[in-house]
């Protein structure tokens, strides 16, 4: 077992990634085995949908979590990104381009809002982001009426259903490619810039970075920033799956998120976060709630579940920190 | 001295690819000062560990009182009388200083704290030890020095026997170690056994009866503290002799220009109108007792707190500092006190804390050049002789000194004329004491001017080419190295205390 941990592949891609992963697979099976049809390309399909949202959420507050703080509003955000763009789109006849870059420019607002607050302000990030959910799904409901929005379908006669091409064109997943691009990118920006590297140093030791002549909040804020974007284009793909949204809603994602970045090693005191471990985590949470459904269960035992996982990989993680040192 | 209390013999303790303990004897009688020295990773810590029971021996007996004893926490240690002296104080700042001597074992009265009794055996506990301190106050508005007192009121009040004493001096003013040492002194005529351990030579000298060396988890022997040298402890320590001479006079050159002149700098109650020059390739020395302004003179003229007045000229032009950020391009580096708090970042690699406050330059495009960055890091870990496997060590795994050399290399990677050394050598063993004096010394050589800082009054005499003295937040004084003896120095280090 040591021998595994000192392999240097295995500690590259680190231990409990590599767990978790098999965990993914492992789950696969058994629901293929205990419910009929479930290894089937619709599943597949299914579960994605649910993964590419879900992945941009948490991307994005896996780079909140790495500068030490935290964000509670990426769910209510992502609701009042499509509401608010989708009523614009309906009723006030906009055009589908600029709905959907509303729904970015949205979220990068909120995410300016919340790290300003936080990195220049010094409040709290879990009293800001409390108060920003809550203004979030106060100013989705206002501007809707309080009236849930439907975006086009595929087949509207307008063609503004163009856009959910970007989640899938007949039986090809795009949405697959472009959430793969996606993770490569953040990827990069997270451990090859001087964004990612002073996101991660000062999460870990912020007066250090700051006595190094670092302009820190500069660099904590744009965190928020990056999270608020990518909460708005996981709007996107939120209409391009689902179509429907209500107002007042979002809350669950929140935790579903922030779960999939802790299972997947991003540790929430800040300074510590893979990317490929929060992709994996998302995958894991998708596919449980891809299975919980076919079981006919309620979304509460996926939340059981959920938070069961989530403790196993948090202690796993912390105690082979502790025993490290 | 009495007859042995404590035996430990051929104590063996490994952990994962370290071996920390490799068959040590030490023992202890009763009515001692029995020192523990040795470089940081020695092995004492873990030693004491093993014998108070937090870390289990692989091998060896320990005889305590004549009977063979295995502690499996430090609770089983305490009840029988063993208890240890933190470094650290474990204090409950918002309580009352009786709460804490008593937390975790409360008088109690039916349901309700009894803190009328809690207070009294407080008192009764501080008149054995002749120390003043009213059990009702605060223990966050007690001194350092008053706050130790408390921790060893609160061992004693254990029915303890032994009583160890991590590095207890590191944090008192002068007159607190006289203070803590009467102490000490009292306890040895109870005839309890102690061991000492402290990185300070001097003491050693004053209070120990006898000194056991260790040296990289090994045994090397015991002396008996009146009949070696200094030089035969440090000897045993390091294997070698060390320490760069002393100055004698100053190796400034009289035309050196002035490259960092300071007016009038304000910042609250501990900055008071201080006002001094630093010339190219000078050392300049700061000197005072603990809370005489002088790491908040330097956080001010970093830009680190808030100033509320004065001029910063470098090189003979007026420059604006409100940040850490504009000192850095200003050219001043800033080595703090506080080396896990405001120096390293300690969950990151060497690679990325050296590169910390250069990392602009080490860009392609958008990209880090992570080989560049590499590269520079293995230069300075070569030079400054860092102790690591690799570039790629996280920062948290290696020793005090190899730390600091890490923040040092941070601010050489920066290229900074200034250098602003707050105690540079705190907590660090004597062989690295020694390499960071000769690399100051060298980049003062270079050109580089340095401004000191430190309570060690050994250290101040030996690098220092001019020293300033400060005072309750005032300057008090300025020596040329020529003049300058401790009690000169004292002397101004004192001026305004009543």
């Amino acid at each position: 077992m040591e021998n595994i941990k000192q392999n240097p592949v295995v500690k590259k891609l680190g231990f409990n990634r590599i767990i978790l992963f098999c965990i993914l697979l492992l789950m696969y099976g058994v629901f293929s085995v205990i419910i009929p049809g479930f290894a089937s390309m619709d599943r597949i399909m299914s579960i994605l949908n649910y993964t590419y949202f879900l992945g941009f959420l948490a991307l994005g507050v896996t780079f909140v979590i790495a500068t030490g703080g935290i964000d509670f509003s990426i769910g209510p955000v992502m609701f009042c990104c499509a509401l608010m763009a989708g009523y614009t789109l309906n009723t006030h006849g906009a055009p589908v381009i600029v709905s959907l870059i509303m729904s970015i420019v949205i979220g990068f607002c909120f995410g300016c809002f919340n790290g300003y607050l936080v990195a220049f302000v010094g409040v709290p990030p879990f009293i800001v982001s409390m108060a920003t959910m809550n203004i979030a799904k106060g100013l989705g409901s206002v501007f809707t009426k309080t009236q849930s929005v439907s975006w086009p379908q595929g087949n509207d006669p307008s063609g503004k259903g163009w856009f959910r091409n970007l989640v899938k064109v007949g039986d090809f997943p795009i949405g697959l490619l472009i959430f793969a691009v996606a993770v490569v990118i953040l990827y990069i920006v997270m451990n090859n810039t001087k964004a990612g590297r002073y996101i991660l140093c000062l999460g870990s030791n912020k007066e250090a970075v700051r006595l190094s002549g670092v302009n820190v909040r500069k660099w904590q804020m744009l965190a928020y920033v990056i999270c608020g974007a990518l909460v708005g284009i996981a709007a996107i793909f939120f209409v391009g799956a689902y179509t429907t949204v209500q107002p007042g809603l979002g809350d669950t994602y929140n935790n579903e998120a922030i779960a999939s970045c802790v299972m997947g090693g991003t540790s929430m005191a800040g300074g510590l976060a893979s990317i490929g471990g929060t992709v994996i985590g998302v995958l894991v949470i998708s596919l449980l709630q891809e299975g919980i459904m076919a079981l006919r269960m309620t979304k509460e035992v996926q939340m059981i579940i959920t938070g069961i996982i989530v403790i196993v990989f948090v202690y796993a993680d912390v105690s082979a920190r502790r025993r490290r040192n | 001295m009495g007859e042995v209390i404590l035996t430990m013999k051929n104590i063996d303790k490994s952990f994962p690819g370290v071996h920390a303990l490799d068959h040590v004897d030490f023992e202890l009688k009763r009515g001692e000062v029995h020192a523990l020295m040795g470089e940081n990773g020695a092995g004492k810590s873990t030693l004491m560990k093993v014998l108070t029971g937090i870390y289990t021996k692989d091998s060896g007996t320990i005889t305590y009182e004549g009977r063979e004893v295995e502690f499996h926490n430090t609770h089983d240690a305490q009840a029988a009388g063993i208890v240890i002296v933190h470094q650290e104080l474990n204090m409950v700042g918002d309580l009352t200083v009786a709460q804490n001597i008593f937390i975790g074992r409360e008088f109690k009265k039916g349901f309700m704290i009894d803190d009328r009794k809690m207070i009294q055996e407080s008192k009764k506990l501080f008149d054995e030890l002749h120390i003043n301190i009213d059990p009702k106050a605060k223990m966050s508005d007690l001194t350092v020095g008053k706050q130790q007192m408390c921790e060893i009121a609160k061992a004693i009040s254990h029915q303890a026997k032994v009583i160890i004493f991590d590095e207890p001096s590191a944090a008192l003013t002068e007159k607190e170690i006289e203070d803590l040492f009467a102490i000490i002194r009292d306890l040895r005529k109870q005839n309890l056994g102690i061991i000492y351990i402290s990185h300070r030579m001097d003491e050693i000298k004053v209070i120990t009866d006898r000194v056991t060396v260790m040296r990289d988890g090994a045994y090397v022997g015991t002396l008996i503290t009146d009949e070696c040298t200094k030089e035969d402890i440090i000897n045993m320590m390091v294997g070698r002799v060390i320490y760069e001479d002393p100055k004698t006079h100053s190796m400034v050159p009289a035309d050196a220009p002035v490259v960092l002149k300071v007016e009038h700098l304000n910042a609250g109650k501990m900055v008071q109108d201080v006002s001094f020059e630093l010339r190219k390739g000078e050392i300049l020395g700061f000197s005072g007792l603990m809370g005489a302004g002088r790491t908040e003179t330097a956080r001010a003229l970093f830009g680190a707190d808030p100033k509320t007045g004065g001029d910063i000229y470098i090189n003979g032009k007026k420059v604006t500092i409100n940040s850490p950020e504009d000192a850095v391009k200003n050219g001043i580096g800033y080595l703090s006190e506080d080396r896990k708090r405001f120096g390293i970042v300690v969950q990151k690699t060497i690679t990325e804390n050296s590169t910390l406050a250069t990392l602009p330059k080490y860009m392609s495009g958008l990209f880090i050049n992570k080989s560049a960055e590499k590269e520079v890091t293995e230069r300075y870990i070569k030079e400054l002789d860092t102790k690591t496997p690799s570039a790629d060590q996280l920062v948290v795994n290696l020793s005090g000194g190899n730390q600091q050399k890490v923040v040092i290399a941070k601010w050489l990677v920066r290229n900074c004329d200034i250098l602003i050394f707050d105690e540079p050598t705190r907590g660090i063993d004597v062989g690295a004491k020694n390499e960071i004096y000769k690399l100051m010394n060298r980049l003062a050589a270079e050109g580089k001017s340095i401004i000191m800082i430190s309570s060690e009054m050994t250290e101040i005499l030996r690098m220092s080419d001019r020293i300033i003295v400060m005072c309750e937040g005032k300057k008090t004084g300025e020596i040329s190295i020529e003049e300058a003896t401790q009690e000169a120095i004292m002397d101004k280090a004192t001026r305004d205390i009543k």
